[in-house]
């Protein structure tokens, strides 16, 4: 059970030191294109900064209606969404996103400058795959968007 | 006070007592409606049902006598005035009841009319008083919590965004970094999750401070927990060359918190530690079992650093208290993390102390409770009035088939236990608080029963319902067993066998 643990950590520690090599990654990474919403420009743009140097392709959305239009002109194959949005709030968009056929699959995570113990369940429950309090560790939120993306994800020919 | 609304509940057991005030008070006013009883249970009762004006009690009661009976009447009513009329002039106890909140004690015998109305009618307005004073305290402290609250939400955008553009900048993504730059963009960072730890104490010391920090007690091996706290450290410790050891009997039983909140004690701790000990010191985490004490594990953090000083010792747990002459102000903190770490110690029913001597370095230690399933299990045996020698444990492990996200997994989890919520005998069986270590992969449930046939029945309907939610079933493997348990009379603090 400990050694589990370690492993974990150590796995986390590994990953962290080698994430700024993007170069390496080239190969095999997977093009896949993510939605931020955000209703911050700067975070948004950091966010788009980061997520391309990890050869994801980025579209965007500044409010929680635009979302849900951006969501259906770009099917996008993860979106990262804010829960304090103009225009409908994250949990708005989450309730639109499940009860929409086309969007209901399309796996969310949550990032928020919101407090966990008041927000993290509630967006669990409303069918967001990971929570994430801003600032997120960037190797942490690479990792969950990893292993949240759908595996039929387009992958970029090598 | 309105004079036509006044209602007094006498309690006193003394008929005669009893009409003398009633008419002492008839004497003072025209309308002041008296009820009386003659026993402190028949007082409660009546306070609950209809809470008078004023009570006047009697301290020697047939069913209550002495401190007790104010104390009593003030746990039940803590809003309605109290005028003692005792038998007894005894200045001590008068003092003592005042300090715990009666309005005034008054000795049988030398009351007049006058003297008697007055001190209704100031006690009633000395209580009114206070209670608007506690309600304007109330709300000062919740408008407190709501701004901090607001104000660490506010500043972590601007935070995040500190945060992302220096990692951006260190990580090359807007082009190359010379060596000095990038020493500067290091310092940036630092600062940046120094504020960031900042933030987060502050909601955490007002959410202690207003009760409001939920636990999610669970059964949590201690072992597994000090190697996660110290492996998280490890860095912070060698880059200021201070060694950290380990001293963990692997044979400590499982105690019963929340690993989330007992993992953050830890840390707390260990980096405080850390923060106290110069180069070349060592800082030693401790968990251990301590004979006098068989109910607690008792954990500990141990440095070789500068000591406290004996006056600070007192002070160490106050909130916003900071050491003067801490040896290395640049990890200067808000001075809330001891404060927050003892809060959530005394949540879990433990208590945290310190040892130190000046110049000798300092030992934090805490204890926690053991997990008891013969704590656990009371309420099922004793609901069904007969305590057993054996019961049934069902053991129902949960392992995801790929590594889940943290989050992702709690809800999963969470799910699971709502099924099987679902699946026992509500009233015959009992699912004990979710089996978990720290991390994704451990989490297990055990169910208790009495019966053998009833856990069978459980394990095949179990498996339909998990079988029946599609992404349940295909995001984790489930495996169900049953074995029988002896309780040793009521001292079982066993847990069930690790399983890994």
């Amino acid at each position: 059970m400990s050694r589990m643990m370690i492993e974990m950590v150590n796995e986390l520690v590994n990953e962290t030191k080698s994430e700024p090599a993007p170069k390496q990654r080239r190969t095999v990474m997977a093009t896949s294109k993510i939605l931020i919403v955000d209703d911050d420009p700067d975070l948004r743009q950091a966010l788009k900064l980061r997520l391309r140097a990890n050869h994801y392709d980025t579209v965007h959305a500044v409010d929680g209606y635009s979302a849900i239009t951006q969501a259906h002109k770009e099917g996008p194959d993860l979106i990262i969404l804010d829960l304090g949005l103009p225009a409908g709030d994250g949990f708005v968009v989450l309730e639109r996103l499940q009860s929409d056929d086309r969007l209901c699959d399309i796996p969310v995570i949550v990032l928020t400058a919101r407090d966990p113990q008041s927000s993290e369940q509630r967006v669990l429950k409303s069918g967001a795959a990971a929570f994430f309090q801003k600032p997120a560790d960037n190797a942490e939120l690479l990792e969950v968007i990893r292993a949240t993306l759908p595996k039929s994800a387009p992958t970029l020919p090598s | 006070m309105k004079d036509q609304s006044t209602h007094v509940l006498l309690i006193e057991d003394n008929a005669g007592d009893a009409d003398l005030v009633r008419l002492r008070l008839v004497e003072g006013k025209n309308h002041v409606a008296v009820s009386c009883v003659d026993r402190l249970s028949d007082g409660l009762a009546s306070l609950t049902k209809a809470p008078p004006s004023v009570v006047l009690l009697d301290l020697n009661l047939p069913d209550c006598q002495g401190a007790e009976t104010f104390r009593k009447v003030l746990e039940n009513s803590p809003d309605v005035p109290i005028v003692i009329l005792s038998g007894q002039d005894d200045e001590v106890l008068a003092m003592k009841a005042l300090n715990q909140g009666v309005q005034d004690y008054l000795v049988k015998g030398s009351i007049t009319s006058s003297a008697l109305d007055r001190a209704m009618r100031y006690a009633v307005e000395r209580q009114a008083l206070l209670r608007s004073l506690d309600m304007s305290r109330k709300q000062q402290l919740e408008f407190k919590n709501q701004f901090l609250s607001h104000v660490s939400h506010e500043l972590r955008t601007p935070l995040t965004c500190i945060y992302q553009f220096v990692t951006i900048l260190l990580d090359g993504l807007a082009g190359p970094v010379t060596a000095d730059q990038r020493d500067h963009l290091d310092t940036i960072l630092r600062s940046v999750n120094q504020l960031g730890a900042m933030v987060r104490d502050l909601l955490e010391a007002s959410r202690a401070e207003s009760g409001k920090v939920r636990l999610e007690p669970h059964c949590v091996a201690i072992p597994d927990l000090v190697k996660l706290a110290v492996t998280m450290m490890r860095s912070i410790a060698d880059e200021k060359k201070v060694g950290l050891e380990m001293g963990v009997d692997s044979r400590i039983p499982f105690v019963y918190g929340d690993p989330d909140r007992i993992l953050e004690v830890l840390i707390n701790l260990t980096d405080n530690a850390i923060k106290f000990t110069p180069s070349g010191g060592s800082v030693t985490v401790q968990a251990c079992l301590a004979p006098t004490d068989p109910d607690f594990v008792y954990l500990s953090v141990s440095d070789t650093g500068c000591g406290i000083d004996p006056k600070a010792k007192a002070l160490i747990f106050e909130r916003m208290y900071q050491d003067p002459n801490s040896i290395d102000n640049s990890r200067k903190g808000l001075g809330l993390g001891l404060y927050i770490a003892k809060e959530l110690v005394t949540l879990h029913g433990g208590r945290m102390w310190v040892a130190s001597e000046q110049g000798n370095g300092s030992t934090f230690s805490f204890t926690l409770p053991l997990y008891s399933l013969a704590k656990l299990l009371t309420p099922v045996i004793i609901h069904q009035q007969k305590l057993r020698d054996a019961i049934v444990l069902l053991k129902v492990d949960v392992k995801p088939r790929t590594k889940p996200a943290r989050g992702n997994w709690k809800e999963i989890a969470q799910r699971c236990l709502e099924i099987l919520q679902r699946c026992v005998y509500l009233d015959k069986d009992l699912v004990l608080p979710p089996m978990t270590a720290h991390g994704p992969e451990q989490t297990y449930f055990v169910v208790a029963s009495t019966d053998m046939e009833r856990v069978s029945i459980m394990m095949t309907r179990i498996r339909e319902q998990i079988d029946k939610v599609a992404d349940l079933k295909a995001a984790c493997d489930l495996s169900l067993a049953a074995e029988p348990v002896k309780l040793s009379g009521a001292a079982c603090t066993d847990p069930p066998e690790k399983q890994v």
